[in-house]
């Protein structure tokens, strides 16, 4: 049984009725990704100072990717124009150039740009001596205006929260000191040496700190329980891939973002390829900075790198471009059905109604494309 | 796009059209970018106003030439359903929106999700 098609405009809504689903569709569409971003900036809005790490995005790739998608959107209503000039040859060029556009963006958004910031760690400190050694260590003893910029330069770029001095408000040992994890000492005080994604050292252990800290037994007035050896008591079967696990004493890490000049970063770290390092210009630093630092295990109070559970910024950040990379991929696997040889039989059965299904497939995607249009302003440039 | 439009229409005036938004999109993208990495912005609020107003005319372009509301708009599907939207979609905004702006006011405590348990009132002993 076939389905009867209808290209005929219906008299009392003026459209041809898949027209009109998909207009009633992106309407939907407005009410959700309109929700998450209302989320967003109401999140940003209240967010308390030095929580909202925005400056750690990477414009760079932002605008790259903005300009792919900028292109898919011509390319597609090129494909759709093509149709309607009667010439098939030209539709599927400038349909299999909006696909590679698509997969593009897709391409550098889930291989490059969140793998790079499952590679970056933030610690934080168990008290202000342990900070202040780390950041010594790091920037010199002169540490706290360097310091200071990197961390405006990070939590607050266009100095919003400036009137609240949220530098007088947190702690040293609570400001993150961000970078990568090349490897780690055990309790012999071997060191080893972590693997590499994409060539940057990712540890693959990347939720171990996590699981370290939540499968502690407590006891009743939940403090941490210790067992005879000196060391927590971990829940049955909850230690694996852990710091327990391993035994790990200190982590290697390669502070980024501002320590130090992008050359010597390069020339002391060898094959550690950084992510942006947007602040390096104008900051001095003395002789014999670096280099990898280690810091030991009882001076982490926190360790996470910039996964969605990292903070509210980095939560929403992930949901916001997630969904909209879901979009894109529902985007790409129809746009290759329209490529595929059955597309071209229904052309030669029906080219009005293949010509208005390229239109509806256009209409989603230059939504797609609107929804980035906001994004890339409020999530790399706000 | 209503289908009245003759080849020649697609071909002479369509496909410039399309070339023509395309600019829009890429200058207006990079103006912003520029902006900011020049760093041009003497404030947050400047920031702001600036990027959403490039991002709406970058918007605008695109939904009115791409996806042909400069043709279609007329028709009442499309108008009543992105009407409805809308004015479904800022009074959402505004439930959540207000009442946050609302509990923000200097000196108002906002007791909303405290939870706290209001006392029982007391009760005059019964009388016989």
């Amino acid at each position: 049984m076939e389905i009867p098609y209808n290209s005929k405009p219906r008299p009392d809504t003026g459209l041809y009725n898949g027209k009109a689903g998909i207009w009633i569709f992106l309407a939907s569409e407005i009410m959700l990704f309109g929700g998450v971003f209302s989320a967003y900036v109401l999140l940003r809005v209240g967010a308390e100072p030095g929580t909202w790490s925005m400056g750690l995005m990477n414009k760079w790739v932002g605008a790259f990717n903005t300009l792919i998608l900028i292109a898919s959107s011509a390319t597609v209503v090129l494909a759709w124009v093509s149709l309607k000039l009667k010439d098939w040859a030209s539709f599927r060029k400038w349909k299999w150039a909006t696909v590679i556009f698509a997969f593009t963006f897709l391409v550098v958004k889930w291989s490059y740009e969140w793998p790079a910031k499952f590679t970056h760690y933030d610690v934080t400190f168990v008290t202000e001596e342990s900070a202040s050694k780390v950041y010594t260590d790091v920037l010199g003893p002169e540490f706290s205006e360097t310091q200071s910029k990197i961390w405006q330069e990070r939590f607050d770029p266009l100095k919003k929260d400036q009137e609240k001095s949220p530098l007088a408000q947190v702690k040293l040992k609570d400001k993150p000191l961000d970078g990568h994890i090349v490897g780690y000492i055990d309790s012999d005080g071997v060191e080893h040496e972590v693997g590499a994604a994409w060539g940057i050292p990712f540890w693959s252990h990347a939720f171990a700190w996590r699981h370290d800290r939540k499968n502690i037994e407590k006891e009743k007035d939940k403090s941490i329980r210790y067992g005879e050896d000196g060391r927590p008591v971990y829940k049955e079967g909850h230690f694996r891939d852990t710091f327990r696990d391993k035994d790990i004493k200190a982590i290697i890490f390669v502070p980024a973002h501002g320590t130090w000049d992008r050359e010597e970063k390069h020339a002391s770290s060898g094959t550690v390829n950084y992510a942006e390092a947007k602040h390096d210009a104008g900051h001095a630093h003395s002789e014999g900075h670096g280099h990898t630092i280690t810091i030991a295990r009882e001076d982490i109070s926190r360790l996470s790198s910039y996964e969605p559970a990292h903070s509210t910024f980095f939560a929403t950040y992930y949901t916001l471009t997630g969904l909209h990379a879901l979009h894109v991929l529902g985007g790409i696997l129809v746009m290759l059905y329209h490529l595929l040889p059955v597309s071209r039989r229904v052309y030669e059965k029906n080219p009005v109604q293949f010509t208005n299904r390229i239109e509806i497939t256009g209409l989603f995607w230059h939504f797609v494309d609107l929804v980035w249009i906001f994004l890339f302003p409020i999530l790399y440039l706000l | 796009m209503s289908d009245e439009h003759s080849p020649e229409y697609y071909k002479n005036k369509f496909i410039p059209l399309i070339y023509l938004v395309g600019a829009i999109l890429i200058v207006g993208t990079i103006i912003t970018f520029a902006a900011d990495k020049m760093g041009v912005f003497t404030s947050f609020t400047n920031a702001i106003i600036f990027a959403m107003a490039v991002a709406v005319v970058k918007a605008s372009a695109v939904i009115y030439i791409f996806m042909h509301l400069k043709w279609d708009i007329k028709l009442k599907t499309i108008s009543l359903t992105l009407g409805c939207t809308v004015i479904f979609f800022i009074g959402m905004m505004w439930l959540t929106v207000g009442s946050e702006i609302d509990s923000n006011k200097p000196g108002h405590s906002d007791n909303t999700w405290n939870h706290v348990t209001e006392p029982e009132p007391e009760t005059a002993p019964e009388t016989k």
